[in-house]
């Protein structure tokens, strides 16, 4: 590590990092959301038509 | 097995979200603090900085896959769903983070050694461990029988996990040959702040996302378990007319 | 002990039976070391300094071929059902169904050695120390690979499925085989194939008895 000298700037890697990290996590939390949201509607859909059969 | 009232509600939201937010901030903060107020490190100047995001998804991957191995364990020899819903979870969460920690290591090696890709031991492992709980995933979806499906998955999260020692020692050996010096894992004692302030924001995130992602597998496994009723037109037309 | 003897037997004669198959598979491998070949170019000393991780290669997509069929017969007249009904341990099974396999693998393998002896140049005369480290590569693949070809066997999309979850897990077989194997081919100065052979056996080891473990909740109903 040591004699590699200094690396001068790189931000454009820093940013790189940071950004694709910051859109990872909050893509993936999107995409639950959208998941659980249209699963509980399935859920929902599928109850309502239980009860109109029963009734 | 159990019966399908016995899975998880999945009626976590509240906690879950509290539990992303609060990762959510702290995330922001640690990472303002790792990009502006921290001071360059003295070889590897402003580069260094990746690793206040670096370390702590490598801690929180591997702490998710460990997680995935117990729940592969507690589902085989204790039983229960909810324990196949958190160990699918945990899995999803832990290769997304594996995922995350390749392209961030790429990040870090091509202004520090001019490649993409160093064959670093730790790096390597963890794109095989994508591939390896990628693979367990994927047989999850060609796997339509519940009880199968998560048995065979336990089974492989187990002997996938175990496997993670021997790849990363070989790994080593191998890339030893060629003198290659690797991704550093400690930081010096002054850039701990940040460090440790992200970690525990990607822990908050992470706790939250497996929360989130197990209760949709619970909500998928009941109805996989406890089927819907078939359409009115099919009802009617055994029993005859309505009213 | 006399379970897994009776077992054995039967997965012998039904390896006599399929002989043609295990030859179809061997040209399948030979014919993969000729596209490596070909993939490199005629360039001598890049065919022998790589022949090792050649002949692993073949050797790895060929037992894909072997595991899956293994469990073929089971899985043809559900005679894996028929058998697990019989007072036989599950792991007696899981045994000798893996020691079969880790035999075919090995002949496979050494069939494998003079095809790239005279592709790539690459000849030896360590060839017990190449025999040995075929048995304990093979055996490292035939473990995992016969519980994943346990499961793979009863799912869909099996072709796809057993060398997804089989690959990354025999990483450090092919690592440690391919190391192994090359040092004996282009000389070991410093005595390092020990430490891969050591290396093979802990994961055989781990393997053998951890997947043997597992086999009966694989194939349980």
């Amino acid at each position: 590590m040591s004699g590699m000298g200094v690396i001068e700037g790189g931000w454009e890697f820093v940013w790189a990092a940071y950004g694709i990290s910051a859109a990872v996590l909050l893509g993936y939390a999107a995409s639950l959301v959208a998941r659980l949201r249209s699963e509980r509607a399935r859920v929902r859909r599928e109850a309502s038509r239980g009860l109109e059969v029963s009734r | 097995m159990n019966r399908p009232s016995e899975i998880p509600s999945g009626a976590t939201r509240p906690a879950a979200f509290a539990f992303g937010a609060l990762g959510l901030v702290l995330l922001c903060v640690g990472s303002y603090w790792g990009l502006v107020v921290a001071p360059a490190e003295t070889y590897m100047g402003d580069v260094q900085r990746i690793m206040y995001v670096h370390v702590p998804t490598a801690w929180n991957a591997m702490l998710a896959l460990t997680f995935a191995f117990g729940c592969a364990l507690a589902f085989l020899f204790q039983g229960g769903w909810k324990w196949d819903c958190r160990l699918e979870a945990a899995m999803e969460v832990g290769v997304v983070l594996s995922m995350l920690l390749c392209a961030q290591g790429a990040l870090w090696a091509k202004p520090t050694w001019g490649v993409w890709w160093d064959w670093d031991p730790r790096l390597t492992t963890t794109a095989v461990l994508v591939f390896a709980f990628g693979g367990i995933l994927a047989l999850r979806t060609f796997v339509d029988d519940p009880v199968r499906r998560g048995t065979w998955s336990a089974v492989a999260a187990i002997v996938a996990y175990i496997d993670v020692p021997i790849v990363y020692f070989s790994v080593k050996w191998w890339n030893s040959l060629h003198q290659q010096p690797s991704t550093p894992a400690t930081v010096s004692s002054a850039f701990h702040l940040p460090l440790r302030i992200n970690a525990f924001g990607i822990l908050f995130l992470m706790i939250a996302f497996i929360t989130l992602r197990s209760s949709l597998a619970a909500l998928r496994l009941r109805g996989e378990l406890a089927p819907p009723l078939p359409e009115p037109a099919v009802t009617t037309a055994l029993a005859g007319t309505r009213g | 002990m006399r379970e897994f003897l009776a077992a054995l037997r039967k997965e012998a004669l039904l390896q006599w039976r399929t002989r043609a198959q295990l030859a179809a598979i061997f040209m399948f491998g030979a014919s993969a070391l000729l596209l490596f070949s070909f993939a490199i170019g005629p360039d001598s000393a890049a065919l022998r300094q790589h022949s090792a991780g050649f002949l692993w290669l073949g050797l790895l997509l060929a037992s894909t071929l072997t595991l899956a069929e293994s469990f073929q017969n089971e899985m043809d007249e559900r005679a894996l059902e028929a058998l697990l009904l019989l007072p036989v341990r599950p792991t007696a099974l899981f045994y000798a169904k893996a020691v079969s396999n880790w035999a075919e693998l090995t002949l496979l393998g050494v069939g494998l050695v003079p095809i790239m002896v005279v592709l790539y140049d690459a000849g030896t005369d360590r060839v017990g120390g190449l025999v040995g480290v075929i048995l304990l590569g093979s055996a490292g693949l035939s473990a995992p690979g016969t519980l994943y070809a346990a499961m793979t066997s009863q799912a869909r999309a099996r072709q796809t499925l057993l060398p997804l979850l089989l690959f990354p897990l025999v990483v450090p077989v092919l690592l440690a085989s391919v190391r192994a194997s090359s040092l004996l081919i282009t000389g070991d100065p410093m005595g390092q194939v020990r430490s891969w052979v050591v290396l093979l056996a802990c994961f055989n080891a781990i393997h053998w008895s951890v997947c043997g473990l597992l086999f009966g909740r694989v194939v349980e109903d």
